[in-house]
This record gives structure tokens, C-alpha cells and sequence, in this order.
């Protein structure tokens, strides 16, 4: 039993990977005013526990990614209290990237939804 | 029962701990953002039902497990674009990843060498390096003679602390400089200084702080360095240029019927216009063109070992 659990988180690490990216990004893209990091875990981390597909922790190197290839655009700024923070906002070309990735995850999900329910031939 | 504050330091040391063998610069982001989130997590979270133990605990589990975490950091250094990718196997993986050969996608041969960004990277760095030489010497020297000299005044404390302060900036300033321009992955925040602690700890931390020393010796080593740097690529610039020039020149001094030997060895002269003349200027045109792959290839090289020599004085582990 010990060894399926191990499979499952497998599959879900390897499903998350692209599909924290495409949130991230989605989620930078609609809000109005940069976010720091720990706003975005509450965003993405919102509800029960079961149904968190990434840790907070994880979702850092990933901002950082999509900031390294010019996705998003970050700057610091203090806080009134506590340590300085870092703000991430959607670039143009992240705008540009992320029609993109809705699209190619529509056609995932309804490849994937097809094959699940059957009728994919 | 240990305070919030302990359970994040226990966390970070941990957090260091599972990523032993990544890149310094990766820990050091992967510690920054840990830390960053923890504390404002606590400090947005601080509800009064709660013990704050109890409440960094939970903070901790939504964070992830420190294994869970190292193991995302490893990945993301993993997928760094492929001219700034610095350990071998994220190039790899990342020229695998492009669906290219690892062995092909290094620019090849000895003219390839004008293609690589890292050249021209190390090329435009070692030129400017006079002025950011020039600029950080006389800084940590003024700052250094000034703060000293205002010692025993009760406002030369202060001052020496702000020139201190400064001196971590710029050395995380020229960090961003050397990473975009030499490719050696370098912080891409500035370290960060526990807000727990009181201010007498950091300034204990700023005065004995290994980081801040090293900044401060590499900001005197670059005005000797910068212009060691800026003299030999001028020189061999100049040099590469001026002999591709010369059949030019030969051209020029024809038409206007100029003479000159261009080689002359007892009764045997060659004037520009005789075919051999000309045959040695194109010869030392050839030549500049040799002395100017020869100048990128040691500004690529250049640029390499500064950037180990860089991150060594710059980043502190």
C-alpha cells in the first residue's frame, strides 16, 4: 500500500510540474496589482488540505523560473513589518504566453477527458 | 516548547542541510525565499487563539516538507536557460531538453567563438570593468579612511555602518552584472538579515561577517584587475583591428600614389604595388583576424575564472 502511495505522489509531482506554471502565471496575469510570494501560496493554496496541488514552498523556484524567462517581472519593496518582499507582476510577454497555455491546456484537458470517458477514437 | 522564531531557524538550517550539493546562489535564494515567506506568514497569521509555536508549525506544513522543497530548487537550477545554465548538468539537461546533441551544441571549432554569447559577454565586461573598477576602489577606499578617521567621533559610527551597508550592495549589484554578462549564477536577492534579530547582533553580524570583508577586498582587487582587463582587450583589439585594416590602408596609399616598402631585406624590396607587397598585407590582415578570435577566446576565458573568482568573494555561504 506504502509503495501506491509513492505512485500517486509520482503522478501528481509529474502532473503539477507544467500545470503550477500555467496557475502562477494565469493567477499574476488576472490580478490588478503585484503579489509577493506568500499571497500567491494563500491564492493557489486555498482550500482543504486534500485538494493543495503544490506546496507553498514549491511555488517560489517556479515564479522564479517563469521571472527567468521573462514571464513575469519582480520587484522588492520593505514591508512595514517584517522582512522585505518580493512583488511579482505578469509581463506582456507572459500576457502573450499565457493565451497560449490556455490554449494547449484545452486541448489537454479535452484529449485527456476523451480518453478518460472513452470516446477517443 | 520552542519559540516561533527557533522553529524557523531549525527549518532554514534544515531546508540548507537538504540541498547540499546545489549551486551556493541557489541556496542562498532557496533560503532567502524560505525565510521570507515563514516570517510574513507568522506575522499575517499571528491570531491570539493560537500559541505562535503552534502557528509557525502549521506555516511549516503548508510551506512543504524541507526534502519536498531542496528537491523543487534542484529542479529549477536544472531548468535555467541554457547560456546562463553554470554546472555542467544543467547544460546538459537543458541542451536534451531542446532535443540538441550536448557535444553539438557547444559553439564549435575555434571560430565559433564569435557566436558565443559568454565571449562577448567577458569581452564587454573586462571593457567596462575600468570604470566599475574604478568606481568600487575609490568607494571602499574613501569609505574605509572615512569611517576610520571619524572613529573616534560618535558620528563616525554611523557613517562607517552606512559605507558597510553599502558595501554589501554593490557587492550584490555587481553579482547581477557578473551573471548577465559572464554567466556564473550568482543571488538574485541580496542576503537576508534575520529581523528577529536585535540590532546590536547585526551589526555584529555586518562587522564580522565574513561577506561583508570579502566585499570589500574584492572591490579594491578590481581597479588593479580592471585595468589589467581594459588595457589588454584595448591593446589587442587595437592590434586585431589595425593589422585587418592594413590592405586597406595598402589600397588607400596606392591610389594616392604614396610609396612604401612594405618589406625590405638588402637588394630585395617589395613596394605596396608589387603583387608580393600586397600578398604580406593581406598575410597581416589574415593575421589580425587569428589575434582576434585569439582576443575572444581569452575574454570567454577571462570572464570564467572571474566569475568563480567573483562568487568566491561575493557570495558567502
Amino acid at each position: 500500500m506504502v509503495e501506491l502511495q509513492e505512485t500517486h505522489k509520482k503522478f501528481q509531482k509529474e502532473l503539477s510540474s507544467g500545470t503550477v506554471s500555467l496557475a502562477l502565471l494565469s493567477i499574476l496575469a488576472q490580478s490588478k496589482e503585484p503579489l509577493y510570494g506568500y499571497q500567491i501560496g494563500k491564492l493557489v493554496g486555498a482550500g482543504d488540505d486534500e485538494g493543495v496541488m503544490v506546496k507553498q514552498g514549491a511555488i517560489y523556484p517556479v515564479l522564479r523560473s517563469l521571472e527567468g524567462q521573462g514571464l513575469l517581472s519582480s520587484e522588492r519593496e520593505m514591508s512595514d513589518s517584517g522582512p522585505p518582499r518580493k512583488y511579482y507582476q505578469a509581463t506582456e510577454t507572459g500576457q502573450k504566453a499565457l493565451e497560449t497555455w490556455t490554449l494547449i491546456w484545452t486541448e489537454t484537458k479535452t484529449f485527456v477527458d476523451n480518453v478518460l470517458e472513452g470516446d477517443y477514437q | 516548547m520552542r519559540t516561533a522564531d527557533e522553529l524557523i531557524r531549525i527549518y532554514i538550517r534544515d531546508l540548507k542541510a537538504a540541498l547540499k550539493g546545489a549551486d551556493k546562489a541557489t541556496i542562498q535564494d532557496a533560503l532567502a525565499d524560505a525565510e521570507e515567506h515563514l516570517r510574513t506568514a507568522l506575522e499575517s497569521e499571528n491570531n491570539e487563539e493560537k500559541a505562535e509555536s503552534e502557528a509557525v508549525q502549521a506555516i511549516i506544513n503548508e510551506y512543504g516538507e524541507v526534502e519536498e522543497i531542496a528537491q523543487a530548487y534542484k529542479n529549477w537550477e536544472v531548468s535555467l536557460p541554457p547560456a546562463l545554465a553554470s554546472t555542467p548538468a544543467a547544460r546538459r539537461v537543458a541542451a536534451t531538453a531542446n532535443g540538441d546533441n550536448p557535444a553539438a551544441k557547444k559553439y564549435p571549432g575555434f571560430f565559433g567563438i564569435f557566436a558565443d554569447p559568454k565571449a562577448w559577454g567577458g569581452l564587454v565586461f573586462m571593457l567596462i570593468s575600468l570604470v566599475t573598477g574604478t568606481l568600487y576602489f575609490t568607494w571602499a577606499v574613501t569609505g574605509l579612511s572615512v569611517s576610520l578617521g571619524l572613529m573616534i567621533l560618535i558620528f563616525g559610527v554611523p557613517i562607517a555602518i552606512i559605507f558597510l551597508l553599502s558595501f554589501r550592495g554593490i557587492a550584490f549589484l555587481e553579482g547581477r552584472l557578473v551573471e548577465a554578462l559572464l554567466g556564473e549564477r550568482m543571488p538574485r536577492r541580496a542576503s537576508f538579515t534575520d529581523s528577529s534579530l536585535s540590532w546590536k547582533e547585526r551589526l555584529k553580524i555586518l562587522l564580522t561577517g565574513k561577506a561583508t570583508w570579502l566585499s570589500i577586498i574584492y572591490m579594491i582587487l578590481m581597479l588593479p584587475l580592471g585595468v589589467i582587463y581594459f588595457t589588454v582587450m584595448v591593446t589587442l583589439i587595437s592590434v586585431s583591428v589595425s593589422f585587418m585594416a592594413t590592405p586597406i590602408g595598402a589600397i588607400v596609399m596606392m591610389a594616392k600614389d604614396i610609396p612604401f616598402d612594405i618589406f625590405s631585406s638588402g637588394d630585395l624590396v617589395w613596394t605596396l604595388s608589387d603583387p608580393a607587397g600586397f600578398l604580406v598585407t593581406l598575410l597581416i590582415a589574415v593575421l589580425g583576424f587569428l589575434i582576434g578570435t585569439c582576443t575572444m577566446h581569452i575574454a570567454r576565458w577571462i570572464g570564467k575564472v572571474h566569475g568563480k573568482f567573483a562568487k568566491a568573494l561575493l557570495v558567502s555561504d
